[in-house]
């Protein structure tokens, strides 16, 4: 059973890191406090894994038929992947660090089966183009019926203030239920945990990391790509959730960076503005192409070492 | 925290918004109040002028400090308060320009166009108003902006004016001259101020906006 550790560890890297995609834009609008935004996502996080959940837990499951002590492994080589990368306060993706990293597994067995890896890239490219167009016409009608439907300004800046605080507790939501397969979905198809004893273990571990080590990256998020007004951050949250929500349906566990990032990308087309820094999309983009390498270069490594033993 | 200020249901925004109101009306009747007193030589209502600037310093305090204690999103708090704060300036020059009134004797060749400037500093502050309500039901603010242009524009038109009479007329002392070219600074800043504060609404305006 301790062989669940990592991926707990794997969990609590993951809600320290991807918790700044929910509520990053509301704490850097100053809608919510830092203290009210992690607990609401800690308690949203919870319940998304728990009744969705299980869609992408079996997809992870039926994906990856590691023993138990590969999935260690690969769940340690990670979760270390997740945890430097949120040191370094970049954005990192939990779904490339575990495929990255069942990948290595997988070279140490001979049976890494990289024919799979095409329809897995075909994911990565669909969240952030499924974020912009979202947020692309999101934007346009959301902001067509506040327009002609709130005439006044209290009202508007209530609006804003209660859209910004759904939304974000709409993406934790989706973050639970689509990211929960990630942290412990490896241990299903190993035969360590049933389904509803990984949705509940990994949406208190993602909930942990979102409490105890999240403000970082949730400052870099919030602050460093985009300074949103409210209407934006609210879109963008939004959009966020729709895309997590849609893969969740299908069974693909996917990046919450990579769809935020793309929303905000398709909140400034919809409104002729420039909404993200040259720079740090640099940043995401060599933190999303080490991700997968880096937990693959560690799981390869511990599968080796492991095995001299 | 979060949950009272959802479920105040923008009391605390309708309170801001009922201040700015407030010290846009009180600017209002104190430039009406200057015009009266600079067309009927009422050095008495004049004084009033002064007094008035107080009430709208301590209306600027209380709405600075209602909203941030916590009326509107943080986004939107500077610049309501700057809005309030350049408020508060047209306030002084209105102060400055009465208290210059009081101890300047004014020649007869510029009291006409002086007293001008004053109606339609009032009517500026009268658009002001117009345009805040507007901005509060979340109307179009173009024409009225547009409108406060061109007082603006006729202002400074008689400022130039002013400027060249006044630079012919012969003076006492050091001091009646520049009591003098002060008070004729202060009338016409006022509506600088006024325009600025337009501006503000119009940015308000369009950062509320989706």
């Amino acid at each position: 059973m301790w062989k669940v550790l990592s991926g707990l560890f794997l969990g609590w890297s993951l809600g320290a890191n991807d918790s700044a995609n929910v509520f990053g834009t509301g704490v850097a609008t100053g809608v919510v406090k830092y203290r009210t935004a992690i607990l609401l996502t800690a308690v949203c996080v919870v319940l998304g894994a728990y009744f969705e959940g299980a869609k992408c837990i079996d997809t992870i499951g039926e994906l990856s038929r590691l023993s138990a002590q590969a999935a260690f492994w690969c769940g340690l080589a990670a979760a270390i992947t997740m945890t430097a990368l949120t040191c370094l306060a970049l954005p990192a993706s939990s779904s490339q660090a575990i495929i990255g990293a069942v990948l290595g597994a997988g070279m140490v067995s001979g049976a890494a089966d990289f024919s799979k890896l095409y329809k897995i890239v075909i994911c990565w490219v669909l969240t952030p183009v499924g974020g912009i167009v979202i947020a692309y016409f999101l934007y346009r009608v959301l902001s067509a019926i506040f327009d002609r439907t709130i005439k006044s300004l209290t009202l508007r800046n209530l609006v804003y203030t209660i859209g910004i605080l759904a939304s974000g507790c709409y993406a934790a939501y989706t973050l639970g239920g689509n990211n929960v397969a990630n942290v412990t979905g490896i241990y299903v198809g190993s035969g360590l945990l049933t389904t509803e004893a990984a949705m509940l273990l990994g949406g208190f571990s993602i909930a942990a990391g979102v409490l105890t080590y999240s403000k970082k990256v949730m400052m870099t998020i919030g602050r460093g790509i985009v300074p949103l007004d409210p209407f934006s951050a609210l879109v963008s949250v939004l959009a966020e959730a729709v895309t997590l929500h849609i893969f969740t349906q299908i069974g693909v566990p996917v990046s919450s960076s990579q769809a935020v990032v793309g929303a905000v990308v398709g909140v400034g087309y919809a409104g002729s503005m420039k909404t993200v820094s040259t720079r740090m999309l640099a940043k995401i983009g060599f933190g999303w192409i080490l991700t997968p390498a880096a937990a693959g270069l560690f799981s390869y490594l511990f599968l080796r070492i492991s095995g001299l033993f | 925290m979060i949950l009272k200020k959802i479920l105040s249901l923008g009391k605390k925004e309708a309170i801001a918004m009922e201040g700015i109101n407030r010290h846009v009306t009180l600017l209002c009747d104190a430039c009406w109040k200057f015009n009266t007193a600079a067309e009927g030589r009422n050095r008495n209502l004049m004084q009033t002028v002064i007094e008035m600037e107080r009430e709208g310093d301590s209306i600027r305090r209380e709405i600075i400090s209602f909203i941030y204690r916590g009326a509107f999103l943080p986004y939107f708090r500077p610049n309501l308060c700057r809005f309030v704060e350049i408020l508060d300036s047209v306030f002084d020059y209105l102060q400055d320009a009465a208290f210059n009134y009081l101890i300047a004797q004014l020649p007869e060749s510029i009291e006409t166009e002086c007293n001008r400037v004053a109606y339609l500093n009032a009517r500026m502050c009268e658009m002001l108003l117009i345009m805040l309500d507007a901005l509060l039901n979340q109307a179009d603010l173009r024409e009225k902006k547009l409108a406060v242009r061109i007082y603006e524009k006729k202002i400074d038109d008689i400022k130039f004016s002013l400027i060249e009479t006044v630079r012919k007329t012969p003076v006492a002392d050091f001091w009646q001259g520049r009591v003098l070219a002060d008070f004729i600074d202060h009338l016409t800043l006022i509506s600088d101020g006024i325009e600025d504060a337009s501006d503000y609404l119009e940015i308000i305006s369009m950062s509320m906006r989706a």
